[in-house]
């Protein structure tokens, strides 16, 4: 599915990642538009209160901001692999019989 | 861009999550029937893993803000918009319930400003562009300004949306021109990732775009 090519850019990504979305982002303070806007309104962020998932901000509990980002970029490549993967089979299930 | 929860009230999140499963259910049809399907699973499970990773790189810019590549413009222009916008459907998808990027209650709006507005405003105009300037500038131009516009139109609908909420009134004369001149300035960098790349892919891998049976050609 995926070919060695794509895969090495893929695992290059990851392995910047970190670097833009936690060291850099941290150092001018993240802060996308939406949020400018959410301010202004002063709307309320209720993720942290209502919250059903352990890698919340792509961080993984127990490890470094920086680790984490770059083992959620792993995870999140992982599993939409896995989904791909999935439809793929149910695909061609379906289109043998 | 993705809308957290408690941003929208229930009848903004309800109302965006019905247009949303319903163009779903059409394009679903409309994959079905114009490509081929055992070529385009793979296909957009590829284009859905680059775009996730490509998401996290925030890119700082000086003031205090950041931003990332969106890529439902980038998708669309290689892909045609159906599957495109199944892409970044599976994408948002994965954010918000793994990473809690974006809410539950906000996933129908952010699939709506991402995966159908940004998508097809980005497919629309590089089809009008490519119509009038042929070859490969034509292909960059294009690729430039569907990006471009598909992310400021997408974030002028957030913006919209969360200003229209009745929680919210009169909030549009905030939220609009925040997000709509925000994104404009950002979405320079969207044209021009999604220029570059679409041209690179579109020239040297042509072989990707023939994944489009009959019906609606992505280039």
């Amino acid at each position: 599915m995926i070919s060695k090519k794509q895969l090495i850019l893929i695992i290059m990504l990851i392995a910047l990642s970190p670097l833009f979305g936690v060291y850099l982002a941290n150092l001018v303070g993240y802060h996308e538009p939406l949020d400018v806007a959410g301010d202004l309104l002063h709307l309320k962020d209720i993720r942290y209160q209502i919250n059903w998932t352990p890698f919340i901000d792509y961080t993984v509990p127990g490890l470094p901001d920086m680790v984490g980002y770059a083992i959620a970029g792993v995870m999140g490549f992982l599993i939409i692999l896995g989904i791909g993967y999935l439809i793929n089979w149910v695909h061609n299930k379906r289109s043998r019989r | 861009m993705h809308i957290p929860d408690g941003y929208l009230d229930p009848i903004w999140c309800a109302g965006t999550y019905a247009v949303t499963i319903a163009y779903l259910i059409y394009a679903y049809r409309r994959v079905r029937a114009n490509y081929d399907v055992s070529r385009a699973i793979p296909l957009m499970t590829v284009f859905a893993a680059g775009i996730f990773v490509a998401q996290m790189l925030n890119w700082p810019i000086p003031g205090g803000t950041s931003l990332h590549f969106v890529g439902g413009a980038l998708s669309a222009i290689v892909l045609g918009p159906y599957l495109a916008s199944y892409v970044m459907f599976l994408v948002l998808l994965v954010q918000a319930l793994v990473f809690h990027d974006g809410g539950i209650t906000t996933l129908g709006a952010n699939v709506l400003n991402m995966g159908i507005i940004d998508v097809w405003v980005g497919y629309l105009i590089y089809r009008l562009v490519t119509r009038y300037v042929g070859g490969s500038r034509g292909i960059f131009l294009g690729a430039f300004l569907g990006g471009w516009a598909g992310i400021t139109i997408a974030g002028a609908a957030a913006g919209t949306e969360i200003g229209l909420s009745p929680w919210f009134p009169y909030g549009i004369y905030i939220s609009l021109p925040v997000m709509a001149s925000w994104h404009a300035l950002l979405g320079i960098v969207e044209g021009a990732i999604t220029a570059f790349v679409a041209q690179y892919l579109l020239t040297k891998h042509p072989e990707l775009t023939q994944v489009v049976k009959v019906g609606v050609r992505a280039s």
